[in-house]
């Protein structure tokens, strides 16, 4: 029996182990490559570590300041990213809970619809979106990138899933001693599904963040705009040029926001409640 | 309290309503009314009825339906190579990650999760370097001489590699927050009963979270059938169009240099929603008739 | 039904107090493709031009996706800029779709616009039916790059005499590369074709403006690159030829005359420029385009603010060697002409008229259907993947499906 456990422990370790080092070689490859000069990354044989390392890629991105004001681009996209994803999770953990807790008429069928619409490929969509933002009056404002995505059905899908899983025993025993919806929601539910509410304040997060199609038709103010959409005025042409480094720099510049926050709610999102706790005894 | 019941269900799911028709029906109503038209996203659309879709569908003479079935036929490819492997590399390495005595659990998770933040554009270049013939570690180090991104099956094999470096960890995510709220005792319990770390991962892993793996598996391949940004990058759709998704035939008639076909690309939209809808739906049937 | 929505939304509210003012009266708005260096490049000159205190200040607006969001502020009739640049293949279907508006009375008001202070085919490719459209800021073309100590190694330099690479010159490398080496890489290898085209009497149209692809020209065009390919001189498919030209083992690289800049980032690469390899030296063309200003349809833009524009080109086509520094091919008579202009590399292409007349710009109404074409089948029939018969049916049915989609 103990040897068992031992031996699960080593093929677990043996199987992160080989998962890591695949992840993680292309990951040093192009930070090391954001180091190197042009003339290095042409040169012929594989290197995992430049010969020489320059900083000039990201003094080319961060010193290009007429047409690329980099640090207002992360404060707007700090904000545009912060504000969409608490909006998301309000708003994602109230509708899970009426797509769960709540009975009324056709309530899954309406969940499905939704869902089912939600699938359509929306690549057409742009230009009838693009006219009710204007209707809105909202082109070149932070809103136009903010709340659109809270119709999302992808975190809404998830956080109901979660829901599903939460045994109904729990509110019946509350609304047995007489607690209504909102105090079910906000003292029994809510706590537990906490962990999967921070999984989805990430992932909306870092979608808002790493949005560049939409930004780029709503936007025409540059000192408005997100980083991703204004990386992407210096990108194209590093693409089309094949200027490797400073394409390197500039996507990991703008990713250095998104790998904080993960950082830190990584540390929260498995330090759960235990969902069952309390219902088995 | 009887009228504060009633209108709970309003106060709880009406804003989300409010947004999902102005910001999603509304856009895809007209998207699916451009596909009975002909329009190029100037001029008024001009309506044909359904002659997008008999041209797609039966005109067996037309480009439109040679693009489509051999779009839809590559994405299929697609999904059908990439959808298990993003559903079960992440549950083995979440799994993994459980194991009590497994260390730097975060570091890890970090590594995995990290690449996916990355821009399609930058990973393509990590990629491409690496597979790169003069350049590139594949060919050097291990000494394959072989143009990955014009041969098959290799171009395939990079677009995926590349989609699973990029796709792991969003749903090792998902897992771990499963996994860890599944209670301890379930567990201890098992392993009374003698149950070894396969029959554990069996009996008591997946029934405990098969709510969030049917939704991971149900995103996941609406996901993947939107793919375009990993061939495009990679192979731009080649050798021959072998690799050439659904998602860049679309893109392109409508937002190409030409004149936009616009009505022509909702209609083969509107088709793959279709698609991914049926396939989403006999997904969700399964596995939930399966899990409960 | 939607306005209620509207107006049930509190967040809709909102927006009413940020409604925010568009378009400043004494501005021209003046939207670009210029990404990246090319954008700063613009944004110096705009900088200097404002600094004479015009009437009308010029306000940059750089997307990286301007076609796409052209058609949704002309989808919806709002935020319209005055002024816009845009690639010559575009001009045809802009036009056949009521999005230009002529330039006529701009030119009116300035003398300096008309057509003899500007190279010939970039100023000509705005003209439709006889109304001039469009004033021409560049000419880019498809150029060759070549690697000037691998031309020694192998002992070709005189391949360059007559400034013009023959295909007989190229074949004469075979088997004469060591392992590794290339004479000529893939890099935008439909371009060169559409030259191929041009040097052997062709066109992508016939006489009545119907696509030709499956033509005797383009058959004999691609089978001649192919040669190169099947000879194994040209680099495999599938792989960064250019990056490749860059590290050393490709003597020519077919990209464009704005990559000069990039090729300069790389030490020890010691390259020139050339002509697109073509059948005989005497017929040479090499494939271009332009970036032309251009005003977009739009009924509130007051004669006082083209008479702005108007200012603005003028100062442009007098002031606007900075351009140059882009790598692009000024198209400004007076710019390319001027002695300065020598010390960049593209200047090669403006040093005689044959070499003038070489940059072919195409004006078919169509252009990008075929280009598209091109871009779809070229490859794949250069590198033996396709049959080039089976490709030339395939791109002429794929150009005219696509035509007979476009609303008439």
């Amino acid at each position: 029996m103990a040897n068992r456990i031992d031996l699960s422990k080593y093929v677990a370790y043996l199987f992160l182990l080989i998962a890591c080092f695949l992840w993680v070689v292309p990951l040093i490859f192009g930070v090391s490559t954001s180091f190197r000069s042009q003339t290095e990354v042409v040169n012929v044989g594989f290197r995992l570590l430049p010969v020489n390392w320059v900083v000039e890629n990201y003094m080319g991105v961060l010193n290009n300041t007429s047409t690329a004001p980099i640090l207002k681009w992360l404060w707007n996209s700090v904000f545009i990213a912060t504000s969409h994803a608490l909006l998301v999770v309000a708003m994602v953990a109230i509708t899970a809970y009426g797509y769960t807790r709540l009975t009324f008429k056709g309530r899954d069928t309406l969940f499905f619809v939704l869902l089912a619409i939600s699938l359509f490929p929306g690549v057409v969509n742009l230009i009838p979106s693009y006219k009710i933002i204007d209707t809105l009056g909202w082109v070149n404002t932070p809103w136009a990138m903010i709340f659109p995505g809270l119709a999302g059905m992808g975190n809404l899908f998830l956080v109901r899933q979660f829901m599903l899983g939460i045994p109904k025993e729990l509110d019946e025993c509350a609304k047995i001693d007489g607690a209504n919806d909102f105090r079910i929601f906000y003292s029994i539910i809510l706590p537990l599904v906490r962990p999967v509410l921070i999984v989805v304040f990430l992932f909306s997060f870092t979608g808002s963040w790493n949005d560049f199609l939409w930004p780029v038709i709503v936007y025409t103010d540059v000192n408005k705009m997100p980083i991703t959409a204004g990386l992407l005025l210096l990108q194209d042409i590093y693409g089309n040029y094949r200027m490797i480094g400073q394409l390197m720099a500039s996507a990991l510049i703008a990713i250095i926001p998104t790998v904080l926050l993960f950082l830190f709610a990584q540390k929260h999102f498995v330090k759960s409640i235990n969902l069952n706790a309390g219902l088995k005894g | 309290m009887k009228l504060n019941g009633r209108l709970t269900p309003t106060f709880f799911i009406g804003p989300h309503l409010i947004f999902f028709l102005v910001f999603f029906l509304l856009p895809s109503i007209t998207g699916i009314y451009a596909s009975f038209t002909q329009w190029n996203l100037i001029n008024d659309p001009v309506w044909v009825g359904g002659s997008n879709y008999r041209t797609i569908l039966f005109d067996t003479n037309s480009t439109f339906h040679h693009q489509f079935i051999n779009g839809l036929k590559n994405t299929l490819l697609f999904v059908a190579l990439s959808v298990p492997l993003l559903i079960v590399i992440p549950l083995l390495i979440a799994v993994s990650l459980e194991h009590k005595k497994v260390k730097m659990k975060n570091l890890i998770q970090a590594i995995i999760y990290v690449p996916g933040l990355i821009s399609i554009s930058a990973a393509a270049l990590i990629w491409g370097l690496i597979f790169n013939n003069q350049l590139g570690v594949a060919n050097n180090l291990f000494g394959v001489d072989v143009a990955w991104a014009a041969t098959q099956p290799y171009a395939w094999i990079i677009i995926i590699i590349i989609t699973l470096w990029g796709g792991v960890g969003g749903n090792l995510i998902i897992y771990r927050a499963s996994i860890h709220g599944v209670s301890r005792d379930l567990f201890e319990a098992a392993e009374m009963d003698g149950a070894g770390p396969i029959r554990k991962f069996f009996s008591v892993t997946i029934p405990s979270i098969r709510f969030p793996l049917i939704y991971t598996f149900v995103m996941t391949t609406a996901g993947c059938f939107n793919v375009f940004g990993q061939p495009l990058m990679m192979t731009s759709g080649g050798p021959n169009q072998s690799t050439t998704v659904l998602m860049m035939y679309i893109r392109d008639l409508a937002f190409s240099h030409g004149e936009s076909i616009a009505g022509m690309a909702s209609a083969m939209a509107v088709l793959l929603g279709l698609v991914i809808l049926i396939i989403s739906a006999f997904q969700y049937y399964l596995l939930n008739r399966n899990a409960s | 039904m939607k306005r209620t929505f509207i107006k049930a939304t509190p967040i809709a509210c909102m927006s009413m107090l940020l409604l925010a003012g568009c378009g400043d009266k004494n501005t021209i708005s003046f939207w670009t493709p210029l990404t990246g260096d090319d954008g700063v490049f613009m944004d110096e000159m705009i900088d200097e031009y404002n600094a004479t205190d015009p009437e009308f200040k010029v306000e940059h607006v750089i997307t990286s996706d301007m076609y796409t969001k052209m058609y949704t502020v002309m989808n919806s009739g709002s935020g319209i800029p005055d002024l816009a640049i845009i690639h010559a293949d575009r001009v045809p279907s802009f036009v056949k779709q009521g999005m230009l508006e002529p330039m006529t009375d701009v030119i009116r008001s300035q003398e300096g616009l008309q057509a003899e202070n500007y190279l010939e085919q970039a100023y000509h490719s705005g003209n439709i039916d006889g109304v001039q459209y469009t004033i021409p800021l560049d000419i880019h073309a498809n150029a060759m790059y070549y690697n000037q100590d691998l031309l020694s190694k192998y002992g070709v330099e005189h391949f360059l005499d007559d400034d013009v690479v023959t295909f007989d010159e190229l074949l004469s490398l075979q088997g004469k590369l060591e392992d590794g080496d290339y004479a000529v890489n893939d890099s935008l290898i439909s371009w060169v074709i559409l030259a191929q085209i041009q040097n052997l009497g062709g066109d992508i149209e016939d006489e009545n403006g119907n696509p030709a692809i499956n033509t005797p020209e383009m058959k004999q065009a691609i089978e001649a690159v192919k040669g190169i390919a099947d000879a194994g001189l040209m680099t495999p498919y599938g792989e960064d030829g250019y990056l490749m030209f860059q590290s050393g083992n490709v003597l020519f690289s077919t990209d464009g005359t704005w990559t000069s800049t990039a090729h300069e980032m790389v030490d020890g690469l010691s390259f020139g420029v050339t002509n697109i390899y073509a059948f005989d030296s005497d017929v040479f063309h090499n494939r271009a385009s332009s970036h032309l200003f251009t005003l977009l349809t739009n009924e509130d833009r007051s004669d006082e603010k083209e008479a702005g524009i108007a200012d603005f080109l003028e100062w442009l086509r007098t002031n606007s060697m900075k351009w140059a520094e882009a790598g692009q091919i000024v198209a400004s008579n007076q710019v390319f002409e001027d002695s300065s202009y020598n010390q960049y590399t593209q200047s090669f292409f403006t040093e005689n008229q044959k070499q003038v007349d070489s940059l072919y710009i195409y004006t078919y109404e169509y252009y990008p259907y075929v280009a598209e074409a091109l871009d779809t089948y070229a490859a794949d029939m250069v590198h033996g993947n396709l049959d080039i018969e089976e490709g030339l049916e395939t791109m002429q049915k794929f150009v005219e499906d696509k035509i007979a989609e476009g609303v008439n």
